[in-house]
């Protein structure tokens, strides 16, 4: 034998990369995707704006995309599911309603105490005009947008609620406007975009319409958020919390018509709205902000108003209650006031002589600003309120913070009243109908706790820095919509004995900030 | 001459590192001879690398000798994530471990002195791009050369003993992961690097070898822990975001990467001239490894505060090693007075606990078999082969497992890796 280093070298190197390039392969081994018990062939999908997939304020296509159920039906086409049809906006008019983008902080460095600055987004929209409405004078008319009248699996609506689904002509803008004497009924521009012309359908009588023509054999369920959320984002000041019998005959309603055809499905929670960043992340911020310029929280005074907000001589409207800024809910959670995501431009005025929140809230409620130096009108408004802008914004009675700003602890404790009872109702109806339960409330409350990690990931239920929430600090993000999408197979696995795979998370975006 | 000095003019490939071919991050292949055989040594002295794997025996090793060896590594992973998509496999590198040993003495005389340099610690993984472990790690290398030198001393014609002066002569560390913000427009992720150099740090190894016939020997060796300390190691950052800028302000990191002891005994038998067997178990110290902890500082100018990496100065990741076993069996047969054939394998133990498992060492327990040989050319030279093949088990956790363990800095799938390792040596022997 002869081994020379000429011929061993070659012939080890050879000897590697044949054994080396045994890569292991573990996709082999890896359980098939299965259906279980469900069927996913044909999947449609009942809710609001997160059924939707409105991020940072708006519905545009990038958020239609990366909906919960837009995710769950791709994961569905791996076991059997068919097309799942969305709504789309279209390329060309890819911002939709529009969105809010962020294009910056202050100051600059990003911190517990610096205020995100944003901008909306106005290029590549679809809408397609603007008609008065009810709420919407014509100094402020409501937007439409670009029809959609395919036979979407999607039906989504951003705004509606449960107690909406029965209500005649929600989607016909020629039933728009009406007088103060003889109102027409709530218009709701997302719906009209699905809806035929002239056509008076309800919610309801869409959704039995498409289980009819659609046939589906798996829906997913979540409506009722903002039977509460409009309540608590108006601060109490602002629409009515649905009646519990409403919800739950309509909740009947509606999983009667997706049941119909003997389809399977998830019905799903609404969540505790204070937990989300549009309550949470102004007072910490606040709070923070005034221990840094080591100002005595428990001695300041805080006066805000609760109830209505209007000017008006009803009795209760605009009371004041009188606390200290430690009531500001911070950080640690002390404190049981929740400051909202829209008090954060005034926030800052707390203390000086500023008439800035009541200027813009005249032009809410009638389309112009006061015009300068003085305006009869405008006094008016402000008498009818009993304000004075020449005191100290937030520290008088006479310039207290509005009711419109601050979720209080009466208000907190309607909402919660109403999220647990309209949870029981959810709960109870599709336990009665043998469908699956994803308990949304009990999720995002751990989110809130505990944040959710996606692939060494942290998330959390912060703004801005969590990445689940959107800039609106209401709806997800594509990330949080993609988390959403993982809890619910965890649902219908268990449920369904069906084994759909997760998404990688983290493909889809958290927060983007500005270059 | 120094002792870096004298492994540049001994001409050795220092460029070196392996994915990990022992348990954790250490990498056993440090002599030709030995790696043909399982990796046993500790109750052998068959030639110069005795003074890593026993510096006692060294005394025992007739010859005075030069030798240097070289192995290739090379390494495949796959990974399925717990969620989402398919597999993912390593981007596919060679690495280098090599060996050189030099050991002098009177060809009777009782005393053998030595010099050598070998990588026993070392890890290179480049992971797919995208993969779903990403923002925990892309890329890793982590390189360790240590330099020894050796005193041996026959007490008795049956009982030697012997200690070493071991430095960790060389060492760096670059690890990159990818930085969980998004860009607007579709600008590029963030990423990070962190490259630094190991302060130069000292430890010992010391063996007793004890041979009371022609037919059996047993030897025990410690080596002690060294610890690779980086201080000033660069923090490169890539396509930063402006508006995140003020948290990522670092540009220096110092970190501790421990390099633990190890304790080996072992036994072997010599039924006759031409055959020899042996057995023996390492125990390394790992459990000394509890957390990876850096601490940064330094301002490129992003921002106000300085030495901020996501808007803190430092990080902490859970290790929690635990002491590893292995065992190892291996033998060699004299065919002919020049041909001699090795073959051998080892059960290694991870150090790495369940739930624990991180991308940059994805250890598992593994089994080894090796193969070698040696041809001698005359009474002066040689040379060795050796391949050594690894199967680690495969290995899985879940998110569930990462939540309740507080490691959720890693990601939830399943691993395999296997190793093969061709190696080849050159010897001298006076």
């Amino acid at each position: 034998m002869n081994f020379s280093s000429k011929h061993t070298l070659p012939a080890l190197a050879l000897l590697g990369l044949t054994l080396g390039s045994c890569q292991p392969t573990l996709d082999d081994n890896r359980p098939a995707a299965t259906a279980g018990s469900a069927d996913f062939s044909r999947y449609i999908a009942v809710g609001n704006s997160l059924t939707a997939g409105v991020s940072d304020g708006g519905l545009y296509r990038e958020g239609q995309l990366s909906s919960y159920p837009n995710i769950l039906a791709q994961q569905f086409a791996q076991v059997g599911g068919g097309p799942f049809v969305q709504p789309l906006f279209s390329e060309a008019q890819s911002n939709g309603t529009g969105y809010l983008q962020l294009t910056g902080f202050t100051p600059a460095t990003p911190t517990a105490t610096s205020a995100p600055l944003t901008a909306s987004v106005t290029s590549k929209l679809a809408v397609r005009g603007a008609v008065v409405t009810r709420s919407n004078p014509a100094t402020n008319p409501q937007p439409i947008y670009t029809k959609d009248l395919s036979e979407v699996n999607n039906l989504g609506i951003s705004g509606i609620r449960m107690s909406d689904i029965l209500t005649p002509g929600f989607g016909n803008v020629a039933l728009t406007g009406g007088t103060a004497s003889a109102p027409t009924s709530i218009f709701n521009s997302y719906f009209e975009r699905i809806t035929p012309d002239n056509s008076n359908e309800s919610y309801l009588d869409r959704v039995k319409r498409t289980v009819a023509s659609i046939k589906p054999t798996f829906f997913t369920e979540w409506l009722g958020n903002n039977d509460v959320l409009g309540y608590a984002t108006a601060g109490g000041a602002a629409n009515s919390i649905t009646p519990a019998v409403t919800f739950a005959v309509n909740t009947g309603y509606v999983l009667d018509a997706l049941t119909s055809g003997g389809a399977k499905g998830v019905v799903i929670t609404i969540p505790d709205v204070t937990n989300i960043p549009f309550f949470t992340a102004v007072g910490p911020s606040f709070r923070a902000n005034l221990d840094l310029n080591k100002v005595p929280v428990a001695a300041a005074p805080f006066i805000y108003t609760t109830g209505t907000l209007a000017p008006s001589a009803t009795p209760g409207a605009n009371a004041r209650v009188t606390t200290t800024l430690s009531s500001i809910r911070d950080a640690s959670g002390s404190g049981n006031l929740l400051l909202m995501l829209t008090a954060s431009p005034y926030v800052s005025f707390y203390g000086k002589v500023s008439g800035k929140y009541w200027r813009d809230f005249y032009r809410q409620a009638t389309g112009a600003y006061p015009t300068r130096p003085t305006d009869p009108a405008f006094n008016a408004f402000l008498g009818g309120m009993g304000v004075d802008t020449t005191q100290a914004f937030g520290q008088s009675s006479g310039n207290p913070f509005p009711s419109t700003l601050v979720l209080d602890p009466t208000e907190q404790a309607a909402v919660a009243s109403a999220t647990t009872t309209f949870n029981a109702t959810l709960t109870a109806a599709a336990t009665s109908r043998d469908l699956a339960i994803f308990d949304s409330n009990t999720f995002f409350r751990g989110v809130a706790q505990g944040g959710y990690v996606t692939n060494a990931v942290n998330n959390t239920a912060g703004f801005i820095s969590g990445n689940l929430f959107s800039l609106d600090g209401v709806h997800p993000t594509p990330r949080g919509y993609a988390v959403v999408a993982n809890e619910i197979i965890k649902v219908i696995n268990a449920k369904y004995g069906s084994s759909l795979r997760q998404v990688d998370a983290n493909a889809y975006r958290g927060v983007q900030f500005p270059q | 001459m120094t002792v870096r000095k004298l492994l540049l003019a001994g001409g050795v490939l220092l460029v070196s590192a392996s994915a990990a071919s022992a348990s954790g991050f250490q990498v056993n292949l440090n002599g030709q001879k030995n790696n043909g055989m399982g990796g046993v040594g500790v109750a052998l002295s068959l030639d110069q690398a005795a003074m890593f794997y026993n510096p006692g025996a060294l005394a025992m090793v007739r010859e005075s000798g030069v030798q240097i060896g070289a192995n290739f590594a090379f390494a495949r992973n796959a990974f399925i994530p717990e969620t989402g998509g398919g597999q993912s496999n390593l981007r596919n590198t060679t690495v280098t471990p090599a060996n050189f040993y030099a050991a002098f003495g009177p060809k009777e005389g009782k005393w053998k002195f030595g010099v050598g340099a070998y990588t026993p610690f070392g890890s290179e993984l480049h992971y797919a791009n995208n993969w779903e472990g990403r923002y925990a790690l892309t890329d890793i290398n982590l390189r360790a050369i240590f330099a020894q030198v050796t005193g041996s001393y026959a007490i008795t014609p049956q009982l030697s003993i012997g200690a070493g002066l071991v430095m960790l002569a060389y060492g760096d560390v670059d690890l990159q992961k990818d930085i969980p913000l998004a860009a607007q427009n579709g600008a590029p992720t963030p990423h990070i690097t962190l490259n630094g150099k190991a302060k130069q740090t000292f430890g010992y190894n010391v063996g007793i070898f004890f041979k009371p016939s022609d037919k059996l020997s047993v030897g025990a060796s410690y080596r002690s822990q060294v610890d690779a300390k980086i201080e000033g190691g660069d923090v490169r950052l890539r396509d930063v975001i402006a508006s995140t800028g003020g948290n990522f302000t670092a540009t220096n990191f110092s970190a501790t990467l421990p390099l633990p002891a190890t304790a080996s005994v072992g036994l072997a038998v010599m039924p006759n001239d031409k055959l020899t067997l042996s057995v023996e178990a390492n125990l390394v110290y790992w459990n000394v490894y509890h957390t990876l902890d850096f601490t940064f500082s330094g301002n490129n100018g992003y921002g106000t505060t300085p030495g901020l990496v996501g808007g803190s100065s430092t990080s902490s990741a859970k290790r929690y090693y635990q002491d590893a076993l292995c065992f190892r069996l291996g033998g060699q047969y004299k065919v002919t007075d020049g041909l001699t054939v090795r073959a051998g394998g080892f059960f290694d133990q991870s150090a790495v606990k369940d739930g624990y498992v991180s991308p940059e060492t994805p250890d598992a327990d593994r089994i080894g078999l090796t193969a070698g040989l040696s041809y001698d050319f005359g009474k002066h030279f040689g040379v060795d082969a050796s391949f050594l093949f690894e199967d680690f088990m495969k290995r899985s956790q879940s998110q569930a497992d990462l939540v309740n363990n507080g490691t959720t800095d890693r990601v939830a799938g399943t691993y395999k890796t296997t190793i093969a390792v061709p190696g080849v040596g050159l010897y001298v022997k006076f």
